[in-house]
C-alpha cells in the first residue's frame, strides 16, 4: 500500500497507472490519490449517460456494490456527472396527450434529449440493444421510442462508449443459443458473442471508441477503475488497442497471459490433484465443470464484494461469465467440457482422452490453458513493442 | 379527458409504462400497464441441461437473482426427486441467503427507488403554505431522501442522509451474501441438491456481525426507537389493535415533542419510518394526530369498492425445525411465511397451484386461451406494426401476460405475505384504513409493510445464522440426474416483490422440454384478461387523483405524482414479469410457444 502511495500516478504513463490501479483496487485507489485526484480534475465534470437496453439491472446493482469509497463518494471524487441513469434519477417520462411535459427536472426524456443535445459526454450501456422484429427494434421501447433509436442518437454524440457487462458488449444471456434468436435479434453495442461485425454499431454504421467491461454482472472495480482511467486521461480513447484485447476488455482485468484457474483461491487442490467428483467437496471443481481455466478475469485476485469471495470460493465452478460468447461457451455449467468446441473456437477434445487419472487431467487442462493463451501471447507481445 | 403517461416509469428495475386517463377534476379514470421489452429467456432454457437453469433464471433479474435462483432450485429438486432429502443445513443456507436477498431489495426499494419520490417539488410547495412546520419537515425531508444528481430549480441538492445509508447498507447485505453465494448479484450457491458452501465457524461470526451492522442502520436511519421495542409493540403485539395504537403513541409523543419546537431530526426521536407514519398518511397525520398537512400517500394506490383483487402469496422460507427435506408441492404449509390466498373481502384460502393461469388476450401474441403453466402456449408478433402501445384498454398494450387464480388478479408481495402471517401491524392499520373508508391496502400499506418485513426478517436472519446453522452438518446431496428423465418439478417461493413459481418439464434426453416463470410483476402489473378485468396496477389507479396530497394545490398533470406513488409501491421488477416464451415443440408446424 505504502508503495502505492509513493507512485505519482499523475506522471506515470498509461501502462504504468493501469498496472497500479488494476493491482490496489477501486478503493484503495480512490483512496489513496484522493487529494491527487481532486487536483487532477481541477476542469470541468465528466459527464455520464448511463442507458439501459434489455437487461436485469445486475450490472447497476453490481456498481452500488462497490467498494470504499462507495459510488456517491466516488462520484464526487471522480467529478463524475451522472447526467442520466434510469435506475437512480429523480426523473421519469411525463407525457400529457402525447406531448412531453414539463421540463429536465422531472421528466427524464427532456432530460436525456438536453444531455446528448450538450454532447461531450462518456456514454455507458447496460443491457443488449434488440434488433427484432425485423429491424424495428420493437422489442424493447420507452418513452414512446425504441431502445436502438434512443443508442442510435445517444452513440452518435458520445466521446467515448462503455459497454457494461456481457449483455451489453456481447448480447450475453439475451443471445444465447435458442430458435428465437433470429427474431429478437439482441445485439451487443459492438459485438454479437464473438463477432465484431455483428454489433449494434456496425447495423447502424457509427464509429466510436468501445471499451467492453465484461462479466454477469461487470465487477464495480472493472467499472470505476476503467472510468477513473477514461476521465484521467489514462486511458487514450483514441489509441484503445494499447489497452484493451481482441475482444476490447481492458488487459489489466482481463489478463492475456493468464486465466482465472492461475489465481483460484482452490488452486492448491488442483496442483495435487484433489479434484472433486460432487458439489460437496473442498477441491478443484474442474470434473464438476469449472471454466476457470478457460477464462481470462482476475476474479480470483480481487475477489468480490470487497473481497469477500469469490465463485470458485464459494464451492461453485466457474460459468465463464467474462468470455464473448457466454453462457454457451460455458454450457452445461456442470459438466466438465470433453468435445465442445471453446470460446476462441479452440477444441479441448483431445484433452479428455489423455486425462484418465487426476494428475493428467491437471496436465491436460494446463496444455488447454496453453492453447488458449498462446494465441494471446503474440497480441501481448506486439503491443509491448508498440 | 387528459392523456397522462409516464414512460419510462424510471427507479424501477426495467421498462414500465402506465397510460391514463384523466378528467377534469383530476381523476384518473382509466389506466393500462405496459411491459416495454420481450426478452426469451425461458425458450433459451429448452434442450439445456436442467441444473443449468438455476444460474440462467439469475440472469432475469439483477436486483432478485437469489429468489429466481431457489424458486429454480425448489423445481428442480423437485425434478430431480431429491426434495425431501435435500439436508437441513442446506435449507437453513438458503433460508439465510434469501433473507439477505429480501432485506437488501427491500432496503434499495424503500430508500433509492421509492423514496426520492418524498422531495419531489409539489411537497415543497405543499409544506411551503404551512408556516414554520413546514419548511422544517420539508428541510427534514429534503436531507434524507434526495437522490444522486438531484436538481431543484437549477441548483444541485446533495443527496439524501438515509439514501447514502441506505446504499451502504445494502452493499454490506451483499457483502453477507457473497460470504455463502462467493458474489453478488448472481450468487452461485444454490444448485439441485442443496448449496455449494459449507459456511465454518469464522463466517457464522461474519454473517452475525452483518445483523448488527443492519441494526445500526436500521437504529441510527429507520426508527427511532430501538428496534427490539418496535417489533416487541407491533410484531408481538397481542393485538393488531394493540399494534397500531403502539405506533399511534409513539407519533404522538413525537408530534407533542416537536411541533412547538420545529425540531422533527433523528436526534429528536424521527426516525425515516416514523416521519414518513406522520407525514405520509393523511390518516395517521391529520385525522388521527392533528398535523397541519401531510402527503396523503394512503390516498394513492388503493383499491375502490367495485374493484376485483385478490392477495396472493406461496409462502417462504423453509421450516427448518423439521430437519432434512421438504414437500415440493405443500411447501407453502410449513414455511415461515405461510401460503394463501385471500380474497378481496379478506377471507383467507388454503393455496393450490392448481389454480394459477395465465393467458394474453391483450398482450403482444397471438393465442389467448387461459391456461395453467404447464399447459400454457402463445405465440408472440413478429410483425414490427403489431407493437404499439396506443390502443387503449381495449387493445393488446404489453409483453406482461395475465395471471390470474381461480380468474381473480391478485396483488402479491410484502403486503399479502404479512397478511397470510396475520402480522399484527399490517392487519391493524388495513383495519384503520378500512374503518375511516380508505383502501385497506394502498401505496402507504404497501411500504410500512415492506419496512415491518424487513425488521421481522432480520430477527429471522439472526436466528438462523446462531442457532440453527451447522457448520459440521451436511450440505449437499448429489442428484440422481436420470431422475429427471419424463419428470417435472414445481418450484414455489417468495421474491422480495411476491409469489415465484417455475414450471419444468424435462424429456427422455433429460433436457429441459419446457421451463415457466410466473413471477412476481406479472400478477402486479398485468394487463386486462379476456373479461376486461384490470390488473391490480391498473385497478388501484383507478378513481385516484393525478397530482400531489389528492390535487391539494389543484391538477397538475405534468407531475402526476398519484401514478408515481402508486406503480413504485408495487417494486416492480419488469425484467422478471416479461421473460416469456418458450418453445414447446421445436419440430412442430407451424411452430407453438409457451408463454409464462
Amino acid at each position: 500500500m505504502e508503495k502505492s502511495e509513493n507512485h505519482d500516478f499523475l506522471n506515470m504513463n498509461r501502462r504504468t497507472f493501469l498496472k497500479v490501479v488494476g493491482a490496489i483496487g477501486a478503493s484503495a485507489f480512490l483512496g489513496i490519490h484522493s487529494s491527487k485526484i481532486t487536483k487532477a480534475l481541477e476542469l470541468s465534470k465528466t459527464k455520464i449517460i448511463w442507458l439501459h437496453g434489455a437487461e436485469c439491472t445486475g450490472c447497476s446493482s453490481s456498481l452500488l456494490d462497490g467498494g470504499n469509497p462507495d459510488l456517491s463518494q466516488a462520484i464526487e471524487k471522480l467529478s463524475v456527472d451522472l447526467a442520466f441513469h434510469e435506475t437512480l434519477l429523480a426523473q421519469q417520462g411525463i407525457f400529457v396527450d402525447g406531448s412531453p411535459a414539463s421540463t429536465s427536472e422531472l421528466n427524464s426524456e427532456i432530460l436525456l434529449d438536453e444531455a446528448i443535445e450538450e454532447g461531450n459526454y462518456v456514454l455507458v450501456v447496460e443491457g443488449s440493444i434488440a434488433n427484432g422484429p425485423e429491424g424495428s427494434g420493437k422489442y424493447c421501447m420507452y418513452g414512446e421510442r425504441t431502445f436502438k433509436d434512443i443508442f442510435a442518437k445517444a452513440a452518435s454524440n458520445a466521446t467515448a462508449i462503455m459497454a457494461v457487462g456481457m449483455c451489453a458488449a456481447y448480447g450475453g444471456v439475451n443471445s444465447a443459443d435458442s430458435d428465437l434468436k433470429d427474431i429478437t435479434d439482441f445485439r451487443g453495442v459492438a459485438y454479437l458473442n464473438e463477432d465484431s461485425s455483428k454489433g449494434m454499431l456496425s447495423i447502424l454504421g457509427i464509429n466510436k471508441p468501445v471499451i467492453n467491461i465484461a462479466g454477469c454482472p461487470a465487477h464495480p472495480d472493472w467499472i470505476l477503475l476503467t472510468l477513473a482511467a477514461v476521465i484521467l486521461g489514462k486511458i487514450d480513447i483514441n489509441n484503445l488497442d494499447a489497452v484493451l484485447d481482441t475482444y476490447k476488455r481492458p488487459v489489466v482485468f482481463f489478463p492475456t497471459d493468464n486465466s482465472m484457474h492461475d489465481n483460484c483461491p482452490r488452486r492448491g487442490y488442483y496442483d495435487r490433484g484433489i479434484l472433486d467428483e460432487d458439489l460437496s467437496g473442498e477441491g478443484c471443481l474442474l470434473k464438476v465443470g469449472c471454466k476457470g481455466p478457460y477464462t481470462r478475469s482476475d476474479c480470483g485476485l480481487r475477489r468480490w464484494n470487497g473481497s469477500v469471495s469469490m465463485c470458485t470460493q464459494a464451492g461453485s465452478p466457474c460459468i465463464s461469465c467474462c468470455e464473448p460468447g457466454f453462457p454457451d461457451v460455458a454450457s452445461p455449467f456442470y459438466d466438465m467440457i470433453e468435445d465442445k468446441p471453446l470460446a476462441y473456437g479452440m477444441n479441448v477434445g483431445t484433452m479428455s482422452a489423455i486425462g484418465v487419472g487426476a494428475a493428467s487431467l491437471g496436465v491436460a487442462a494446463h496444455a488447454a490453458r496453453r492453447i488458449v493463451f498462446d494465441k494471446y501471447a503474440e497480441e501481448r507481445k506486439k503491443k509491448e513493442e508498440e | 379527458m387528459t392523456r397522462v403517461v409516464v414512460d419510462p416509469l424510471t427507479r424501477i428495475e426495467g421498462h414500465l409504462r402506465v397510460s391514463t386517463e384523466v378528467d377534469a377534476n383530476g381523476v384518473i379514470t382509466d389506466a393500462q400497464s405496459s411491459g416495454m421489452l420481450f426478452r426469451g429467456m425461458e425458450r433459451i432454457l429448452v434442450n439445456r441441461d436442467p441444473r443449468d437453469a438455476a444460474r440462467f433464471t439469475q440472469r432475469v433479474c439483477g436486483i432478485c437473482p437469489t429468489a429466481q435462483s431457489m424458486a429454480s432450485v425448489n423445481a428442480l429438486d423437485d425434478l430431480y426427486e431429491v426434495a425431501d432429502q435435500i439436508p437441513k443445513d442446506a435449507l437453513v443456507t438458503r433460508n439465510i441467503i434469501q433473507a439477505i436477498n429480501t432485506m437488501a431489495s427491500h432496503a434499495t426499494h424503500i430508500y433509492v427507488l421509492w423514496g426520492p419520490d418524498l422531495v419531489n417539488p409539489a411537497y415543497r410547495n405543499l409544506l411551503a403554505t404551512v408556516e414554520g412546520t413546514g419548511s422544517a419537515v420539508w428541510k427534514e425531508f429534503l436531507s434524507r431522501f434526495a437522490p444522486i444528481s438531484y436538481k431543484m430549480d437549477g441548483a444541485s441538492v446533495t443527496p439524501g442522509t438515509a439514501y447514502i445509508n441506505a446504499i451502504k447498507e445494502k452493499k454490506d447485505l451483499e457483502q453477507a451474501m457473497a460470504v455463502i453465494g462467493g458474489k453478488m448479484p448472481h450468487q452461485m450457491a444454490t444448485v439441485a441438491g442443496g448449496v455449494t458452501y459449507r459456511p465454518n465457524l469464522a463466517d457464522v461470526g461474519t454473517l452475525t456481525s452483518h445483523y448488527y451492522k443492519l441494526m445500526d442502520f436500521v437504529n441510527s436511519t429507520t426508527l427511532g426507537v430501538d428496534a427490539q421495542t418496535w417489533l416487541d409493540n407491533t410484531y408481538r403485539a397481542s393485538s393488531p389493535q394493540k399494534a397500531v395504537n403502539f405506533l399511534l403513541e409513539h407519533l404522538q409523543n413525537l408530534v407533542d415533542k416537536s411541533l412547538s419546537s420545529n425540531n422533527f431530526s433523528y436526534s429528536a426521536g424521527w426516525g425515516d419510518l416514523e416521519l414518513i407514519s406522520a407525514f405520509g398518511s393523511e390518516l395517521i397525520g391529520e385525522k388521527t394526530l392533528g398535523l397541519p398537512a401531510s402527503f396523503k400517500i394512503d390516498r394513492t394506490g388503493g383499491y375502490g369498492e367495485d374493484s376485483n383483487v385478490g392477495y396472493l402469496t406461496y409462502g417462504v422460507f423453509y421450516d427448518v425445525e423439521n430437519g432434512d427435506g421438504y414437500d415440493a408441492v405443500g411447501f407453502g404449509q410449513s414455511a415461515f411465511q405461510k401460503a394463501a390466498f385471500i380474497n378481496s373481502s379478506f377471507e383467507k384460502k388454503a393455496f393450490d397451484h392448481k389454480y394459477v393461469t395465465e393467458e394474453t388476450s391483450h398482450g403482444f401474441y397471438t393465442s389467448d386461451d387461459a391456461l395453467h403453466p404447464f399447459d400454457g402456449v402463445t405465440d408472440p408478433v413478429t410483425t414490427a406494426s403489431d407493437i404499439t402501445y396506443e390502443g387503449g384498454s381495449d387493445s393488446r398494450y404489453t409483453w406482461i401476460k395475465a395471471p390470474r387464480y381461480n380468474g381473480t388478479p391478485c396483488e402479491v408481495g410484502p403486503v399479502s405475505r404479512l397478511i397470510s402471517m396475520d402480522e399484527p401491524l399490517t392487519t391493524g392499520l388495513m383495519q384503520a384504513f378500512a374503518d375511516n373508508g380508505y383502501s385497506a391496502v394502498n401505496s402507504f400499506t404497501r411500504m410500512i409493510a415492506k419496512a415491518q418485513e424487513l425488521l421481522i426478517l432480520s430477527e429471522q436472519y439472526l436466528k438462523w445464522v446462531t442457532v440453527d446453522l451447522d457448520p459440521a452438518g451436511k450440505y449437499y446431496v448429489d442428484p440422481d440426474l436420470n431422475n429427471a428423465k419424463d419428470s417435472k418439478g414445481i418450484g414455489l417461493w417468495e421474491a422480495p416483490r411476491g409469489a415465484l413459481g417455475h414450471w419444468v418439464k424435462a424429456g427422455s434426453d433429460l433436457k429441459i422440454t419446457n421451463y415457466q416463470m410466473v413471477v412476481p410483476t406479472t400478477w402486479n402489473c398485468s394487463p386486462r384478461d379476456a373479461n376486461g378485468v384490470a390488473g391490480p396496477l391498473e385497478q388501484s389507479l383507478i378513481g385516484t387523483k393525478i397530482s400531489a396530497a389528492e390535487n391539494a394545490l389543484g391538477v397538475d398533470n405534468t407531475n402526476p405524482t398519484g401514478i408515481l406513488h402508486t406503480a413504485r409501491s408495487f417494486d416492480p421488477c419488469i425484467a422478471c414479469a416479461i421473460h416469456t416464451i418458450d418453445l414447446t415443440d421445436r419440430t412442430a408446424t407451424p411452430r407453438t410457444f409457451t408463454i409464462v
